[in-house]
């Protein structure tokens, strides 16, 4: 085959992302939320499940919350056994999902470069470097010089509030188009029948003897024998709707774009002690974000605060940005558990009612995988063995998982 | 250099002060008053960039610098906005996205592939094959961006900010802002005024239109702004751009400074009891064929070129307009000299009968409801192709200047930052507010207003109401201002046409990214079918002109699409708007920078300090080693042998007293708090409600109900609230305080340390009268009082001593002096660190994850299981994980190669991953390299070996054996000598 650089202009038929139809009284599954999550589910599902009879609900429009919202950032440097080998096949996902989809993705295999300003961050940078060696990921713990050397506009000077004392590279990570995820996987549920159904409003769930039965919306009911709650800053309400009560605080996470800029910064940086991100995107923009405001809150606000202390940190640690002007500021919600892992559960309690949420701020690195998981869970029935750990039941058992190793400090106490 | 027009009295300029500016390497002269792009068209420069995608050469368009059009490189920086900053002496002005020069930019061919480049086109090209998508994409990456920035690029200039609190802040002084200001300023409150351009006036500013009775509107702007000059309870700031509307009335903006300032940029950050938003109108673009050639421009650019900057803006216009605003604009410009060949007016009727007699006076050519379709040229504008309506007839015209615009758009930006509810009005077609914020209040063109004197009485009604949400007393005005406002012409019709007949590929909706309308189709034909996807697919609004050019147009665009292809749903929704509403440089947001370091009462003692090598830690700054050994050999082995002293001020400390202070301490500890004696500290532990620990202290039970205590560093911000939230259904009478920054501590440790303490303490220090555990209070050189605990963190013989801060160096002073024949010494965090790892102790968040229980740390003995009556935060958790298997444990170990420990961090494993190790450490006192390691239960028995797997290390591993600790004095005797 020749190569189709230009695959648009060999293409026979318009290819649509969106398709309207009207809401039917029955489908074989309901996935509630056109995200990420959502829609790879969905896709999923009609491709590798054979499951086509599928309605995908969106209250807003597709890619509306967090899969819209989020600052594009992949890697898999996670802290547990646990996260590690998923992140992992996320990752690798990317090539071949922009490949199927025939939608270019754009996966930016930038590298990730995630700052150390004390020995005990590099102490917890070491962690995760060896973890992710002993999985066969690459990653490494860098001195001060060398990340200089790698991103050249640090500052590794003294001067800085918190000095750079050295970092830790993971070359694999990147960034990805968020939206062109939610536009391909959605156009690819498109192409296999699947209905997405935006503008569309869950209002109940019903359940009978233990089964899930139909899903109410303020179109019409569903009768449906599947339910997946991908509902992100959302799901607690879906999940209150079955009476599951999730472990979940949500807050809101900032985020930020420069103007557009010839390229000057190619890596991803992130820095703990400045609570800071920073990432070039392909069009230029300088995409920042990192820490969500401390208190549990449904708005999607930004604050004064922030945007200003995200100029402070990026000018101590990127000197030259200061010539730089910040462009549009925006919020997400980001759905928090207790230990920073997401629930992935289903078929317990209640037969038919699935979940995958509580990603917190981590649910784009590997939302197509997670997808791929959650069809076959809901397609057989079976709890795939990746998916068994993030069981809700953890909870009930006090078992968190070790994510992180502070307590967070994200509760209503706060 | 053009001449420029003389004895305006509108003119802004200084002819006297003669500036220049550098572009391209040669130097132009400019005057004072002139923007950068001013002075550029005045020296007949006409192309001042290329565009994003097609590198379209593009000029001034609009003198309120809402397209990118007019960034360029100024001093260094990237996308300076040049229509809106000051010329300053000397600038260094360079074009942006030329490849080649602006006039010929080699890339400008991409222009005639746009077939190949739809919205969206980099979705489907370059993936296939995947291999050849890094090479496309850095092809992609260079071409895409605006303006180029060095990396060894260092912001000159100061920056400040400023956080002003005030009763009413006004956001915007024209006419409807100054009279709300000066309607508010009347009441005698504090009155802020914010004004983007150099001086007050809006639209008022450069017509000579009359206001009444011959008093021309430029001369009512002026009269207006003296008013405001005169009153000192308003502050005026000019160059001031509104950037962000935060909940409860928090507007933030930033303002340059003129030469005179002390500042060149400043951040403000303002508090408003009430707001009055009277930001005006900008222009709605017209859109048609080549609708941004250089030479086309707005209504109110070409207009104030004249009258503000005395500079005509071609010699031969047309002009294509949508409103009154346009046609007495060409009345003016003719009388000022402009060759006006045509006025073309989309509407058919509805013009002020007061200009069709100017333009028939002028024998100015008007067309009723034509419109112009294409602009011809090479390079610049060289002719306009008008057209009626209806497609029918057209007419060419030659001109070298198109003035043109559709309409108005109000800038309702702040208004849609404020969560106004916001809905579309068919008859202004502009996004009016339909609800509106408590103490948030609208005047002038924002409502729709085009009468000058609805305008300005609209602006004192909202300056009245924000008087009243002050608690002015003007209900009586209030009422007065009402009846005016009834009298006075109500909001204008406005124009509804988007686009004139014709079907071109070039008629951009956005400049900033190259968007046509046909990439706007393109989406919907996708699929896309909502105004924020069609925004996000086509890209149009996302670049540096945040969405100003195409904001209002894109959803007229789109609903008039959706309509054509059956889509029945008619609102027309408008895009979300985002802070800050003006690009804003990070330098002006970061402002000074301040650095909030926290000190320790010991700070500058500590900086004094032989050797100190501090450390940043979260706020504070403490010292990590005494020396450049960073194995801190000497303060280690100084504390075992003889004595040593560290700051620990940063510890929690707490004063909890009051009839119930007992059951919040039994809530929140695991331990039993009702049987603390007198004179003893107990040591605890809080757990969360998973049972994993997340503090441990001391208590101290000072006299009936009243208690001090301890938490560590990290929870001393977190304490109090903690209490409270786990006490908060419970009627409990009880008081906290959080002393810790008014208490500092040391620790003194070591076999010498009683000796130390006794050449100073008014006190018998023997074991029997304060032994291990014990509390006292006693002074030291007779006047600083002290609070006593010997306690034994780091295993040895040691007194925490608690001190009013004030008092803190005096101390440490003191006991330097007396322990000199002891060799005394300094020890800093890591040594603190090895030696409390000799003997064991914890560290939370070293040794501990969040999941991690009192057992899993072998820290039962601190949970009494009979308090159940306290509900005791995390009890239950504790008795259900007592026993459950498969947890992780924190072990001790001793390495197999003595001399190796293995790095912090690295992992513990057989075949997968199965703990890592918290802290490990060569241990000078024991000859060994010991530590401790989370691990898998079944890791955790003594005698295990672990397989540790450190970065690096590929098929290699270090080896060590589970030994129980303390490693170091496991009797306790060192501490209770």
């Amino acid at each position: 085959m020749a190569p189709r650089i230009f695959s648009r202009l060999t293409r026979k038929k318009k290819q649509r992302v969106l398709q309207r139809h009207s809401l039917k009284g029955s489908y074989d599954a309901v996935i509630i939320g056109g995200g990420l999550h959502g829609l790879a589910t969905a896709y999923f599902l009609a491709k590798e499940r054979g499951m086509t009879d599928v309605a995908v609900i969106e209250r807003r429009y597709i890619g509306f919350g967090g899969s819209g919202r989020n600052t594009a950032i992949v890697r898999a440097n996670q802290r547990t056994k646990e996260n590690l080998p998923l992140y992992a096949e996320g990752l690798e996902l990317w090539p071949k999902l922009t490949d199927e989809l025939d939608f270019n993705l754009m996966f930016f295999n930038c590298g990730n470069l995630n700052l150390a300003h004390s020995e005990a961050a590099l102490g917890s940078m070491r962690l995760l470097v060896a973890s992710a060696q002993f999985h066969g990921i690459k990653s490494e713990i860098l001195d001060a010089k060398q990340c200089k050397e790698i991103v050249p506009i640090l500052d590794i000077s003294d001067r800085l509030t918190y000095p750079i004392m050295g970092g830790m590279y993971h070359p694999p990570g990147g960034t990805v188009r968020h939206d062109a995820v939610v536009w391909g996987l959605a156009q690819g549920v498109t192409n296999h029948g699947v209905h997405i159904h935006q503008g569309t409003e869950v209002t109940g769930i019903n359940v009978h003897k233990g089964r899930v039965v139909s899903v109410e919306t303020d179109k019409g009911a569903i009768s449906t024998p599947l339910v997946l709650n991908a509902a992100g800053g959302y799901s607690t309400l879906i999940s209150a709707m079955v009476g599951i009560q999730l472990p979940i605080h949500v807050l809101t996470i900032q985020a930020m774009v420069t103007q557009p800029l010839k390229p000057i910064l190619h890596h991803v940086v992130s820095s703990g002690g400045y609570h800071c991100y920073a990432n070039q995107t392909l069009k230029g923009e300088i995409a920042t974000g990192a820490h969500m405001d401390p208190w549990p809150n449904y708005t999607t606000d930004v604050s004064a605060h922030y945007i200003k202390h995200q100029a402070e940190a990026l000018t101590e640690l990127m000197p030259c940005l200061k010539g730089v002007k910040f462009m549009r500021s925006w919020a997400g919600l980001a759905d928090m558990t207790p230990d920073m892992a997401p629930i992935i559960d289903g078929n317990d309690h209640i037969q038919g009612y699935f979940m995958d949420c509580g990603w917190g701020y981590f649910g784009f690195k590997s939302g197509a995988v997670i997808g791929k998981y959650m069809a076959e869970f809901m397609a057989t029935g079976r709890y795939p063995d990746r998916l068994a750990p993030f069981t809700l039941r953890r909870y009930e058992d006090h078992r968190l998982m070790g994510e992180i190793a502070n307590p967070v400090n994200y509760g209503p106490w706060n | 250099m053009t001449p420029r027009l003389k004895d305006l009295p509108t003119l802004r300029i200084n002819p006297a002060t003669k500036l220049s500016l550098t572009y391209r390497g040669r130097r132009y002269g400019g005057m004072a008053g002139d923007t950068i792009a001013t002075a550029l068209h005045a020296n007949g420069i006409r192309i001042f960039s290329r565009s994003l995608k097609y590198h379209r050469p593009r000029g001034l368009y609009s003198l309120d610098g809402e397209s990118s059009n007019c960034l360029m490189e100024v001093d260094g920086v990237p996308n300076v906005r040049s229509a809106v900053t000051q010329l300053q002496d000397g600038m260094i002005v360079k074009p942006q996205n030329v490849v080649g020069t602006p006039e010929h930019d080699f890339m400008s061919f991409v222009d005639k592939l746009d077939r190949f480049l739809p919205a969206g086109f980099y979705y489907h090209y370059f993936h296939r094959p995947y291999k050849l998508w890094p090479f496309f994409q850095n092809r992609l990456r260079n071409a895409a961006g605006l303006g180029r920035l060095n990396p060894s690029f260092r912001m000159k200039g100061h920056f400040d900010e400023i956080y002003p609190s005030t009763d009413v802040c006004v956001i915007g002084a024209g006419p409807a802002g100054m009279h709300a200001a000066l309607a508010a300023g009347d009441q005698g409150l504090r009155v802020i005024l914010l004004e983007a351009r150099p001086w007050p006036g809006g639209f008022f500013d450069y017509r000579s239109a009359e206001y009444s009775h011959d008093i021309p509107l430029h001369k009512r702007a002026r009269q207006l702004a003296d008013k405001i000059g005169e009153r000192e309870n308003i502050r005026f700031f000019p160059n001031t751009n509104m950037i962000g509307f935060y909940a409860k009335n928090l507007i933030t903006a930033f303002q340059v400074g003129k030469e005179s300032d002390p500042f060149d940029e400043r951040y403000i950050e303002i508090r408003a009891e009430s707001v009055v938003v009277a930001t005006g109108c900008i222009e709605r673009p017209m859109i048609f064929d080549h609708n941004e050639r250089p030479g086309v421009m707005q209504v109110n650019c070409a207009h104030r070129l004249a009258r503000t900057y005395g500079l005509l803006p071609g010699k031969r216009a047309v002009f294509s307009v949508g409103d009154d605003l346009g046609v007495e604009a060409a009345i003016d410009l003719s009388d000022l000299g402009l060759n006006v060949l045509c006025v073309a007016d989309a509407r058919f009727d509805g013009q002020a009968s007061s200009l069709l007699e100017g333009l028939e006076k002028r024998n100015i050519l008007f067309l009723r409801g034509w419109a112009v379709s294409k602009s011809h040229g090479n390079k610049t504008l060289k002719k306009a192709t008008l057209c009626n309506i209806d497609g029918m007839m057209s007419r060419d015209f030659t001109c070298d200047v198109l003035v043109t615009s559709a309409g108005l758009t109000p800038a309702a930006g702040p208004l849609f930052l404020a969560k106004a509810k916001m809905s579309y009005d068919y008859f202004t077609n502009f996004f009016l507010p339909e609800a509106l914020p408590p103490k948030v209040h609208v005047a002038g063109r924002l409502l729709g207003l085009m009468d000058s004197l609805s305008i300005e009485v609209s602006g004192r009604l909202a300056g009245l109401s924000a008087a009243a949400d002050c608690g002015a007393p003007v209900q009586n005005h209030l009422r007065d201002a009402r009846e005016e406002m009834e009298q006075l012409p109500g909001p204008a019709r406005g124009s509804k046409l988007v686009q004139a007949p014709g079907s071109g590929r070039k008629r951009f909706i956005c400049f900033d990214e190259d968007v046509t309308i046909k990439n706007i189709y393109q989406a919907c034909d996708m699929g896309f079918d909502n105004v924020e996807l069609v925004k996000r697919f086509s890209t149009a609004g996302l670049g540096p002109g945040q969405g100003n050019i195409p904001g209002h147009n894109l959803p007229m665009i789109l609903a008039q699409y959706l309509q054509k292809y059956g889509d029945s749903s008619t609102t027309i929704l408008p895009t979300t708007i985002r802070p800050p509403l003006v690009p804003t440089s990070l330098a002006t947001y970061a402002g000074k920078c301040p650095d909030p370091v926290k000190r320790t009462p010991l700070h500058e003692t500590m900086e004094k300090t032989p050797g100190a090598v501090f450390r940043r830690v979260g706020p504070l700054k403490r010292v990590r080693y005494f020396s450049n050994d960073f194995t801190c050999r000497k303060e280690i082995e100084n504390v075992r042998n003889n004595v040593g002293i560290i700051d620990v001020s940063t510890l929690g400390k707490f004063r909890i007293f009051g009839p119930e202070a007992l059951k919040a301490l039994q809530r929140v500890y695991v331990g039993d708090m009702s049987n603390i004696s007198e004179g003893k500290v107990k040591y605890s532990a809080m757990c969360n409600e998973d049972g994993c620990l997340i503090d441990d202290g001391v208590v101290i039970k000072r006299g009936d109900n009243d208690y001090y205590f301890t938490s560590s560093t990290n929870r001393a911000d977190s304490t109090v609230e903690w209490i409270r939230y786990h006490s908060r259904h419970e009627p409990w009478n009880f008081c906290m305080v959080n002393l810790t920054d008014a208490f500092g501590a040391v620790n003194l440790a070591g076999p010498r340390s009683r000796d130390v303490l006794g050449m100073i303490a008014d006190k018998d220090l023997s074991n029997e009268s304060f032994p291990y555990a014990g509390y006292r209070e006693f002074k030291i050189k007779g006047g600083v009082p002290i609070r006593a605990m010997r306690l034994g963190f780091v295993g040895e013989l040691s007194y925490e001593l608690h001190v009013p801060a004030s008092y803190m160096r005096t101390v440490w002073d003191l006991l330097l002096e007396a322990g000199k024949p002891f060799d005394i010494m300094p020890f800093g965090l890591e040594a603190q660190n090895v030696l409390r790892l000799e003997k064991g102790h914890v560290i939370i968040g070293q040794e501990t994850e969040i999941r991690t229980t009192l057992h899993d740390l072998g820290l039962e003995f601190l949970w009494h299981r009979e308090k159940s009556l306290y509900k005791t935060v995390g009890a239950p958790a504790l008795s259900f994980t007592e026993h459950q298997e498969g947890r992780m444990k924190l072990v001790g170990f001793k390495m197999e190669d003595p001399s190796r420990p293995p790095k912090d961090g690295s992992v513990i494993v057989d075949t997968r991953i199965r703990g890592h190790v918290c802290t490990a450490r060569y241990s000078f006192t024991l000859g060994e390299s010991i530590g401790l390691a989370l691990v898998h239960s079944d890791l955790a028995d003594i005698g295990t070996c672990l397989e540790i797997f450190e970065d690096n290390m590929d098929e290699k591993r270090l080896y060590a054996t589970v030994v129980p600790t303390p490693f170091y004095d496991p009797e306790g005797k060192r501490l209770r000598m």
